[in-house]
């Protein structure tokens, strides 16, 4: 009879009685968890740093095409708008198809009075053709990521959703790793 | 005689039960777990929405964008300079600008980073059982100082299609604004 549950749920009851005597609750289990958490906290800690980061998804960059494609059947979506804007160290062009004559603008620089004169020329593009959600950016070689990223936020702000990044056609393939020109 | 030996095994019976009726409730677990919910709900709120980013990039910033989601990561950095994929060096920045492609009419691919980018490819579609002339739809987010050229940066996106990567994603840090 000794050893029945009656009689174990009471010796530890009366074991436990000690910790709980002062009438509060029993932070043992409380502090053996804290203990496991920041155990494991450390023991998983790698260094890596994390940061609040927002991302730009493209569309396929252009590629050079060494293969017969396959024809598609089905209806492709309707090409309402073809919209470039061009980047160099100098400035940026924005190009449109749209209407009688080619639409060209030029802005020349790449501070932030050029990217919010950007703003205003793609957001009215947006409103003349709401329907357009694409454009192409086409920067040049020189040109810094950095600028790239500030292009794509205007064209993000002026709701084009579908972005694509092209290149020029090169007669070279090596590239340069120094900093890009502003 | 028989109803005082019933009535006895009654008490007995009842006295039994009696030992073993509850007459307290234990919160304790209670309060570990909730604690437990609470420490993890806290910790997930405010580093579920962070991405880990490479050591060495200096990262363009921006007020817009897509979420950020926990990717593979390709890496290019300026201090030191080398690119790396899912956190293992590939080559140097200098290497990948100066090398020349090995493929006829693809005159942008990197060799050694189309190697380490086709291993991950492979990878993938053997989980995922995907044929293996076919693009998997894991997205590659590319985390690139802001001081890159575009030439290499556009060497890097042909060179991630041809690998077999179909979804590019240019990850920066966010400021101010909401993602949309």
């Amino acid at each position: 009879m000794a050893d029945s549950r009656f009689h174990k749920i009471k010796q530890r009851r009366s074991e436990r009685a000690p910790l709980t005597a002062h009438g509060g609750l029993n932070l043992v289990p409380l502090v053996d968890i804290l203990t496991s958490i920041v155990f494991f906290s450390l023991a998983t800690y790698t260094g890596v740093a994390l940061a609040a980061m927002t991302a730009f998804d493209l569309s396929l960059p252009p590629t050079v095409i060494t293969a017969p494609q396959p024809q598609t059947t089905g209806k492709q979506p309707e090409l309402t708008l073809l919209l470039a804007v061009r980047i160099n160290t100098d400035g940026i062009r924005v190009e449109h198809s749209g209407g009688n004559a080619a639409f060209r603008k030029d802005i020349p620089g790449l501070g932030q009075s050029s990217l919010n004169q950007l703003h205003d020329v793609l957001a009215g593009i947006a409103r003349a053709y709401p329907d357009n959600k694409d454009v192409l950016v086409v920067p040049d070689d020189a040109v810094a990521y950095d600028d790239i990223v500030k292009v794509l936020e205007q064209a993000r702000l002026a709701s084009f959703s579908n972005i694509a990044l092209g290149n020029r056609a090169r007669a070279t393939q090596v590239a340069s790793a120094s900093r890009g020109g502003r | 005689m028989a109803s005082r030996a019933k009535a006895a095994r009654e008490a007995r019976r009842t006295a039994t039960f009696q030992k073993f009726r509850l007459t307290e409730l234990n919160l304790v677990p209670l309060v570990d777990t909730f604690v437990s919910i609470v420490f993890f709900s806290l910790t997930t709120q405010t580093l579920g929405d962070m991405t880990p980013t490479v050591n060495g990039v200096s990262l363009p910033q921006s007020s817009v964008g897509s979420l950020s989601a926990h990717e593979i990561t390709l890496g290019i950095a300026s201090r030191p300079a080398e690119m790396t994929l899912a956190g293992r060096r590939v080559m140097t920045v200098q290497a990948a600008a100066q090398s020349a492609s090995n493929v006829p009419n693809e005159p942008l691919l990197i060799p050694e980073l189309y190697r380490a980018l086709h291993v991950t490819a492979d990878s993938i579609r053997r989980t995922n059982d995907i044929p293996a002339d076919q693009s998997v739809d894991a997205t590659l987010a590319v985390q690139a100082d802001k001081g890159m050229r575009y030439d290499l940066l556009a060497r890097v996106l042909q060179t991630a299609r041809k690998a077999g990567f179909k979804k590019v994603s240019l990850q920066v840090l966010k400021t101010g604004g909401e993602a949309s």
